[in-house]
Formats: C-alpha cells, sequence, structure tokens
C-alpha cells in the first residue's frame, strides 16, 4: 500500500481529538442535583454497560472517521505492480567523477564518492553503470556492465584526485559515446563534480547530449572556499652573471569565495630565501609582487616562490629553474659595409645589441674578407649579414667546422649576396639555397603571412608582424631545415637547420632598411635578441612547466637506458611511451641526468585550477540537455507519476469516502441514541 | 378536564410573590371557566357537636355540656360547615426539585392556596399539615377568614426540608380526626409508597375522604437528558454518573412502575388521584377537589 500525497497522513493526529474529548468529558461529567435516584439507581448494569461500549464505540468511529478521510486525502493505492513497472524500463547511466585537482580542496572528494556510490546504490537489478574519471581528460575508466557492485568498488578504489584541470565538454562526449552502444531505453549521465567555471572555458561547441539522454549533476562544491594562488610567476629566462637588476614577479590572487586580504609572498632560491614581501589584498582580488634576485656566478638553480598558506596548500608554491651564463658572444660578418648607415645591417644590428649597460651580449664586428679561424674561437654565435658569395674556400671549411662543432650562424643575405656562389660557399651548412632574389614591382610588397609561433624564438614575440617587404629571396629549404616564418606568396622568411651541434638560421631578405621596414619595428630589437639567445642556447628549455606538459628530454639523452629520471624528493619515475618525454603528473622538480649532461624541470599546477568560481549545475544542465530529450525527472518524480496512473485506474479513495459516509450514517444513529 | 384559555400558566403565578393573590387568581380564573358546571354550589348543614381538638377556638366551647360530660365539646354554629378538609403539604427536599419552572414544591404551595382559598370561599373547614421528615406546621380545620390568612402565611414561610417521611403526618392526622374529614396530600410521594398507601388506606377505612395529588416535574417525568452527567440525590446527596439517554428506557420504565402502582393502589382504595405536572395549569387539581367533594358530600 503506497500513497499519492502522504504528507496528509500527518493529519491522522487529528483522529486524537475525539479520542481527547471522549476522555476529558469522561473525567468531568456535569453535576445535577435530582430529586431522587431510585429510577436510576435500578436501572439495567447491562444498560449502562452497553452504553459505556456505545460511547466507546462512538469515539472509535469518530477517530475512524478522521483516520478514513485524512486515509482518502493522502491517495491510497495498491502499489505491488509498481516495482515492476518501474524495473520495466531498466536505465544506462554513466557517472562522471571530478578527479581534477581543485578536488582536493577540503572533502570535496570523498562526498564525490560518496555521491557517486549512492547514485549506483538507486540503480536495480537490469540497470547498468560506467564510471569515468576525469580532469582534463578521462583518468581512469569503467565501461558500462551490470555489475553495480563491481562498480562500486571501482568507485571505493579510487585513490584521490589528480592535478589535472577540469574539462567538461570532452568527458561528457565520451559519456555519450558510451552511451550509444547501450540498448537501455533510458540513459543518464550523472556528473559529480565541484562545477568549475573554468571546466567550460570557452566552450562554445554547441555540442549536446544524444536526444533521450538525461543529465543529472551532483554538487560537492558548495559552501564557502579561501584561496590564495600564485596566478602566474615570471622569473628571468635568461640571468647573465654580474648582472642584478633582475626581480621575480609573483601574481597573488585571492580566487576562493571569501575574500582573504592579507599574506606573506617569499622567494626562496636553492631552499634559501632570498625575498620576502607582505601583500595587502584589502582592495582588490589580486597584487603583483617583485622579488629582487641576483647571483654572482654562472649556474643552475631552483626557484621557489611562496604564499602564506589558505585552506587549498596545492597552489602555494610555484617552481621554476634559473639558468645563470655568461654573456652571449656574437661576431657579425659585415658583407656590405656602407658610409650611409641606414644601408649598412651592421649598424643596425649594433644598435639592437649594444644595450647601454649590461648588455646580454658582446660584439664585435668584422668585414666578411677577415673572417678566420682564429676569430671563430669563442664565439657563440655568428651573425653573416648580406654576404657570403665572397667567402674563399677556407673561410667556409672554417665556418663549417664552428657550425659542426656547435657554433651557430644567422645568415640574412641581401642585395649583395650571389645566390650561386653562396650555395656553393655555405650551401651544406645552409638550411636553404638561394634560387633568385625578388623586387615587387612598383609598391608592390610582401608581408609574413605565416609563422610558428610556438617556436622559441617567436614565443616572446607576441606582436603582429605587419613590416612590409619590398626585397627577399627566393629559397629552397633543405629536407632536414624548419620554417619557421613564411611570405604571403609562399616564400620561406626563416629557416632552421641542425647542422652537426650547431644550428643555422637563414633570413631570407635584408637586415636593413634596403628590402624591407623590419629595422625600424620596435619588433627588430627582441627579433634579434631572441633569435641569437635561441641560436646561443638551443636547448632553451621552458623555466616551468605545468601539470600534464609534455617535457623532452630527448636533448638529454637519446634513449631511456641511459637517463635517470627522479622527483626532488628523489624518487625515480619512468618515461611515458616510448619516446624519450614525460608527461608532468606532480608539482615540484624533476631532474635528468644522463651521462652527458643533466637537467632540472619544475612542474606547476595549472592557475585555472586554484580559481574556485563555479558554474550553477543547471547551466551545465541546460547547456548540455537535447531538446528532444523529456524534460529532466527523478526517479522520484517518475514514481510519483506511476503512482498518480495506477491511483488513478484504482482509485481507492471513492471506496474510502464511502465507507465513510456508511460509518457516518452508523455514527449519527448510534449517536442519537446516545447521550452525545 | 378540557382546556381553558382562562387557565393561568404556572410560570404567570410564579412571578406573583403574594400568595393570596396567587390562590385568588387560580381559583378566580378556575370558577370564571367553571360557570357551566353543574357542581355549582353546595349546602352547608348544621348537624352536632363536636369533640375538642387542638386548635379548636376556645370561644366555641359549650360550657354546659362540658359541666354535664367532663368534655370539651364544641358547639357547631349554624353556619359551620359540614367539610373539614386538611391539605397535607410534603415540603421534603425532593420536593424543592425544578427543572426550570416552578418547582414542586412552590406548585404545591400554590396548589395549597387556591384551594384553601377555594374551600373558605365554599365555607368549608380547612386544616393545613405541612413535612418534611417530621411535621412542621400543624394548622387545625377552621372555616374563618382569619384563619385563611395563617394558613397562607405559614405557607409563604414554608421551605423545603431534608428527607420525607409522608407516613408519620398521616398517621397523626388519622389518629385526631373525629368525624369525617377529607385530606389532600400533595407530595411526590418519593418515600416508601407502601407504607404510605397503607396509611392512606387506613384513613380512607376511617371513612374519610383522601385525594393525593402526585406533583412531578416535567423533567422526572420525561427525562429528557442529553449528557452524561452526574447526578446527586436531593435528600440523600448520594451521587450517581451515567448517561441519561442509556438509561432512559429503563428510568421511565421504573417511574412508570411506581406512578402506575400509586395511580391503581389509590384507585382499588377509592382514593382519588391525580398525577401533576408542574408545567400543566392548576386547574385540574381544583376540579378533582370539585369533584370528590360533591360525590361525598
Amino acid at each position: 500500500m503506497s500513497f499519492l500525497a502522504p504528507l496528509f497522513l500527518l493529519g491522522l493526529l487529528a483522529a486524537a481529538i475525539p479520542i481527547a474529548i471522549h476522555l476529558i468529558r469522561k473525567e468531568k461529567p456535569p453535576k445535577m442535583v435530582f430529586s431522587t435516584l431510585r429510577f436510576l439507581k435500578t436501572t439495567s448494569k447491562k444498560m449502562v454497560l452497553f452504553q459505556q461500549i456505545q460511547q466507546w464505540l462512538l469515539m472509535a468511529l469518530r477517530a475512524g472517521l478522521i483516520a478514513l478521510l485524512v486515509f482518502a486525502f493522502a491517495r491510497p493505492l495498491f502499489d505491488s505492480s509498481l516495482g515492476e513497472l518501474v524495473d520495466a524500463a531498466p536505465e544506462s547511466r554513466i557517472i562522471l567523477l571530478d578527479a581534477s585537482m581543485s578536488m582536493h580542496y577540503a572533502d570535496r572528494f570523498e562526498r564525490a564518492v560518496e555521491a557517486a556510490i549512492d547514485s549506483i546504490d538507486d540503480l536495480g537489478a537490469g540497470d547498468e553503470v560506467g564510471v569515468i574519471v576525469f580532469g582534463s581528460s578521462a583518468m581512469r575508466v569503467r565501461e558500462l556492465d551490470a555489475d553495480l557492485e563491481g562498480a562500486r568498488s571501482f568507485v571505493r578504489s579510487l585513490d584521490g584526485p589528480g592535478m589535472e584541470s577540469t574539462n567538461y565538454i570532452p568527458l561528457m562526449r565520451l559519456a555519450d559515446d558510451m552511451l550509444a552502444s547501450s540498448r537501455r531505453e533510458r540513459k543518464s549521465v550523472v556528473l559529480v563534480s565541484d562545477f568549475q567555471a573554468n571546466g567550460l572555458e570557452g566552450e562554445d561547441s554547441g555540442w549536446q547530449l544524444a536526444p533521450g539522454v538525461v543529465f543529472n549533476g551532483v554538487d560537492v562544491g558548495e559552501g564557502p572556499s579561501r584561496n590564495l594562488f600564485l596566478a602566474d610567476v615570471r622569473s628571468p629566462t635568461q640571468l647573465i652573471e654580474g648582472k642584478s637588476d633582475y626581480a621575480v614577479l609573483a601574481r597573488v590572487r585571492s580566487a576562493g569565495t571569501v575574500h582573504v586580504d592579507e599574506a606573506v609572498v617569499r622567494l626562496l632560491i636553492d631552499g634559501q630565501e632570498q625575498a620576502r614581501e607582505r601583500v595587502s589584498l584589502s582592495d582588490a582580488s589580486e597584487q603583483v609582487v617583485r622579488l629582487p634576485l641576483s647571483f654572482d656566478s654562472a649556474g643552475s638553480h631552483r626557484g621557489e616562490v611562496q604564499v602564506s598558506t589558505d585552506d587549498f596548500e596545492l597552489d602555494n608554491r610555484y617552481y621554476f629553474t634559473l639558468d645563470v651564463t655568461p654573456k652571449i658572444k656574437v661576431l657579425v660578418l659585415n658583407g656590405e659595409p656602407s658610409d650611409n648607415w641606414f644601408e649598412d645591417e651592421a649598424h643596425w644590428v649594433s644598435l639592437a645589441l649594444a644595450a647601454p649597460e649590461e648588455s646580454s651580449f658582446t660584439v664585435s664586428t668584422i668585414n666578411d674578407d677577415e673572417l678566420t679561424g682564429a676569430s671563430l674561437e669563442g664565439v657563440d654565435v655568428v651573425l653573416f649579414l648580406n654576404g657570403g658569395s665572397d667567402l674563399s674556400t677556407v673561410q667556409s671549411a672554417a665556418l663549417s667546422r664552428f657550425v659542426e662543432g656547435g657554433g651557430s650562424l644567422f645568415l640574412a643575405p641581401g642585395d649583395r649576396v650571389n645566390a650561386e656562389r653562396f650555395n656553393e660557399r655555405l650551401g651544406t651548412i645552409s638550411p636553404a639555397r638561394l634560387l633568385n632574389s625578388h623586387l615587387p614591382r612598383g609598391s608592390d610588397y610582401l608581408m609574413i603571412a605565416d609563422m610558428d609561433r610556438r617556436h622559441p624564438i617567436l614565443l616572446p614575440l607576441d606582436s603582429e608582424w605587419n613590416m612590409r617587404f619590398q626585397g627577399y629571396w627566393n629559397t629552397s629549404a633543405s629536407p632536414d631545415a624548419r620554417v619557421i616564418m613564411e611570405f604571403d606568396s609562399g616564400a620561406p622568411a626563416l629557416v632552421e637547420r641542425r647542422y652537426g651541434d650547431g644550428n643555422v638560421l637563414l633570413f631570407s631578405s635584408s637586415l636593413d632598411t634596403e628590402w624591407n621596414g623590419l629595422p625600424l619595428q620596435g619588433l627588430f630589437l627582441p627579433f634579434i635578441h631572441e633569435s641569437l639567445r635561441y641560436l646561443a642556447q638551443p636547448s632553451g628549455k621552458e623555466r616551468a612547466y605545468q601539470i600534464g606538459d609534455v617535457i623532452d628530454l630527448s636533448s638529454i639523452a637519446v634513449e631511456a637506458a641511459s637517463l635517470s629520471l627522479s622527483t626532488s624528493a628523489g624518487e625515480t619515475i619512468g618515461l611515458d611511451g616510448e619516446g624519450m618525454v614525460y608527461r608532468a603528473r606532480d608539482i615540484g622538480f624533476i631532474e635528468a641526468v644522463s651521462a652527458a649532461r643533466s637537467e632540472v624541470y619544475a612542474v606547476n599546477t595549472m592557475p585555472q585550477e586554484s580559481i574556485l568560481e563555479r558554474v550553477p549545475v543547471t547551466s551545465i544542465q541546460d547547456l548540455v540537455t537535447n531538446p528532444e530529450t523529456k524534460p529532466v525527472q527523478s526517479e522520484e518524480v517518475k514514481t510519483a507519476e506511476l503512482m498518480s496512473t495506477i491511483e488513478g485506474s484504482q482509485r481507492l479513495w471513492w471506496w474510502v469516502l464511502l465507507l465513510v459516509i456508511i460509518i457516518l450514517l452508523v455514527e449519527t444513529r448510534l449517536a442519537n441514541t446516545s447521550y452525545r | 378536564m378540557s382546556a381553558n384559555t382562562n387557565f393561568i400558566d404556572p410560570s404567570v403565578l410564579a412571578s406573583l410573590d403574594n400568595l393570596e393573590l396567587r390562590a385568588r387568581v387560580v381559583v378566580e380564573g378556575f370558577l370564571n371557566g367553571l360557570h357551566k358546571s353543574p357542581h355549582r354550589g353546595f349546602s352547608v348543614e348544621f348537624t352536632d357537636y363536636r369533640q375538642y381538638h387542638r386548635g379548636d377556638d376556645m370561644r366555641h366551647v359549650d360550657w354546659k355540656l362540658y359541666a354535664r360530660s367532663d368534655k370539651f365539646y364544641i358547639k357547631q354554629y349554624e353556619d359551620e360547615t359540614n367539610v373539614r378538609c386538611y391539605i397535607v403539604l410534603d415540603a421534603s427536599a425532593s420536593m424543592a426539585y425544578s427543572s426550570g419552572g416552578m418547582s414542586k414544591l412552590e406548585y404545591g404551595r400554590t396548589l395549597a392556596s387556591a384551594l384553601a382559598y377555594f374551600i373558605m370561599r365554599q365555607r368549608d373547614a380547612v386544616g393545613l399539615i405541612t413535612f418534611d421528615e417530621k411535621v412542621k406546621d400543624f394548622i387545625p380545620a377552621l372555616c374563618r377568614q382569619p384563619h385563611l390568612i395563617r394558613i397562607l402565611r405559614a405557607l409563604a414561610q414554608l421551605e423545603a426540608g431534608t428527607t420525607t417521611d409522608v407516613v408519620k403526618p398521616l398517621a397523626d392526622l388519622a389518629m385526631n380526626l373525629n368525624r369525617k374529614s377529607l385530606v389532600i396530600l400533595i407530595s411526590d410521594l418519593l418515600d416508601d409508597e407502601d407504607r404510605i398507601l397503607k396509611t392512606l388506606q387506613s384513613l380512607r377505612a376511617m371513612g374519610n375522604d383522601v385525594i393525593v395529588f402526585q406533583v412531578m416535574d416535567n423533567a422526572e417525568l420525561n427525562f429528557e437528558f442529553h449528557e452524561a452527567t452526574e447526578f446527586i440525590d436531593s435528600e440523600t446527596a448520594e451521587s450517581y454518573i451515567t448517561s441519561p439517554a442509556a438509561v432512559r428506557e429503563a428510568y421511565l420504565e421504573n417511574l412508570n412502575g411506581f406512578l402506575d402502582k400509586c395511580r391503581k393502589k389509590c384507585q382499588t382504595s377509592g382514593i382519588d388521584y391525580g398525577l401533576l405536572n408542574t408545567s400543566q395549569p392548576l386547574d385540574a387539581a381544583l376540579s378533582s377537589y370539585i369533584f370528590r367533594r360533591a360525590k361525598s358530600f
């Protein structure tokens, strides 16, 4: 027996009213002085007993009347067939369990596990369930099957959240794909998460679940949160020994739902505190802190920025590495010295490299005919401007040996170069062979149209290349060369090639103002700096990686057997797959050592995971639910609807009311023969 | 007796404080409705001396006869009635009961005063005995106007007593009656009815005419109570909790058995019996008296 409106059953308390009245009135009948009791006292005892029974019967009838009315209003039904009807539509359910880094906050993950198990418990025989544990990608997956106990064990066996960021949509796509293979009539996706807003960042694909797949969200991220984190730390990419004006910039941000006003930021180098600053966030959500930094000698160092503790420890540290190097020695070979400084490439380059003080570069300039093997000794990078075709074979051989031995060469051929002789002298080491120089007619010009912005040279140059190129060399890139930039004609503009242990760059135009306006652009100086720095330090590694980034270790060792990889705690870790790569999983330092060299890499959390801002469950629901899917109904609602249907056919309350009427008639008859 | 518009409702009578006035209203109203009655008046003839009774006016003692017989004889004057009537009124606690209108005692008091007034108006002698468990007032039967005032005053001052003993005043009266008299008992008879009726039968056997007016309240007769009630006996203070609806039938059965017994015993003994409901006019009682008076005297 079930009820459509069980709350009405509270009205059963009212059945106590006639009982109470009966008992109260029984205790205190009114008194009356009567002439004599002689005719009363001789009445039959049976009659009195019967009347007492009658009163109890009346009381029971009245209490029963109320109870039956309450019963009728509660809409009773026989639910013997309910279970069968509910079970008649088995369900396939995918539980998406958020195990991103933000789930480390407080007891969110433990609550998520409980919620997932509760969701499994809601299912019954014939239903099937699958589980996807996710961050930015699927971390663990259990396929759909009817083994509910197995699914519970799977969820209970989870170690804890990972360090990944959150990304909902791809995982819901996966869940949708898994459900597509199910033949169950009802399909649902249950997302158990803290519903971090960044999990939907940039989501505008318009993707939705398949029609009929119901979305349910279980929010385990309710409540206030306090979190300070290092939104960004900028450390110098390359430190030159003896320079003193370096600093680490740390951006501290309060990202919880409860604002944190005060914090202390510390800079540690190799475990020793080097600077400390107090930040006040009383009137802002974030503040940038400058932490001074200096080194007296070259070498590699481990840096760490810490912010004072809060409720979320994971993102309170930022790790980075520092390489302090000597100044880069640059030899400029000027192929076309000119009295007109604006037509002299060396003039423009020297302007870019010769900073007034503390330059990272030591520049010496000679004419190309002055080149000897001795002049290349101690040089890191040779910058060959508008020349090459006039080199002697000895000079070209010296250059080849220089590059082969680890030196680097930047070629910028201009109008003075003869293509044939250039190719003859430098063709073996040049990334591309010169075909012909090209000067567009009239006012025609070329633009840089395509580039590899992730290249270490271009990565820091976050700017538009909108200068005009009136002249350039058509080139043919070597098969082993890498084109970094192209003109809008499709011709390579910047080509790279590794030769021996050295690197060679070819810029297909001049570095003065004869063929292009590049020297007049603000981009010129950083382009020259980054190009030379790249050539001098081709390994130019990242200062810091983030969780999930792939660290290329091929520069450390050519095979895994000769590589030793360990965490800062000394724990040995392995490579991923067959390549010489490692995907960062834990924050801290990773040290890669081979017989030839060693390197330290810093791994940090992803700042977006520290932003605990949340998105309403309904927003995701509206976003992913297909319009053709029927409105979401909980099990309770479905059961209630089913009960309503069954109750409608049974109409027990009619019979109950009929019984009430009969009892009412009996009560009336009985009451009329009684004193109440 | 048929209904008459001149009959006075008991509730109206109850509003009249002056008992004499109340008696006159009853009697005059009754007589106005009786003008066509064949029982208009009756002769009053001189008959004999009679022996002195306590309360007789000493002025009427025939001293000459006393000298000869050494007994007190009261000289009967020509205008003296030949009917001696004693009104015996129950003033026990049960008579004080009222369900809303006149109490039984008030009703009996009014009836007694009306009868006294009427009897005196017929030039008959009337006396009064009131009692509860004992005799409270005894006024011998005389036929003088001041005597009526005395009776009315006694009735006016009468208050309900405690328990009932109907037999004792009747027995006393029987011992003192030396000539044929009319005894009118006004009571609810809520005592040992067998003893009461036996005493009344003795009175009747002694040649007296007896009229019994059993006064009952309407609630006693119909027992129309609805709520469960703790009933308290007015005379014994004994209590009894019951449901009236449950016992009504048995109560009425018991009551009617009692009333029937009283009525039948009276009838078989030649006693005129009348059951009076306090909610009904008093005329029925007066009619009964006239009927009895005409038949017997």
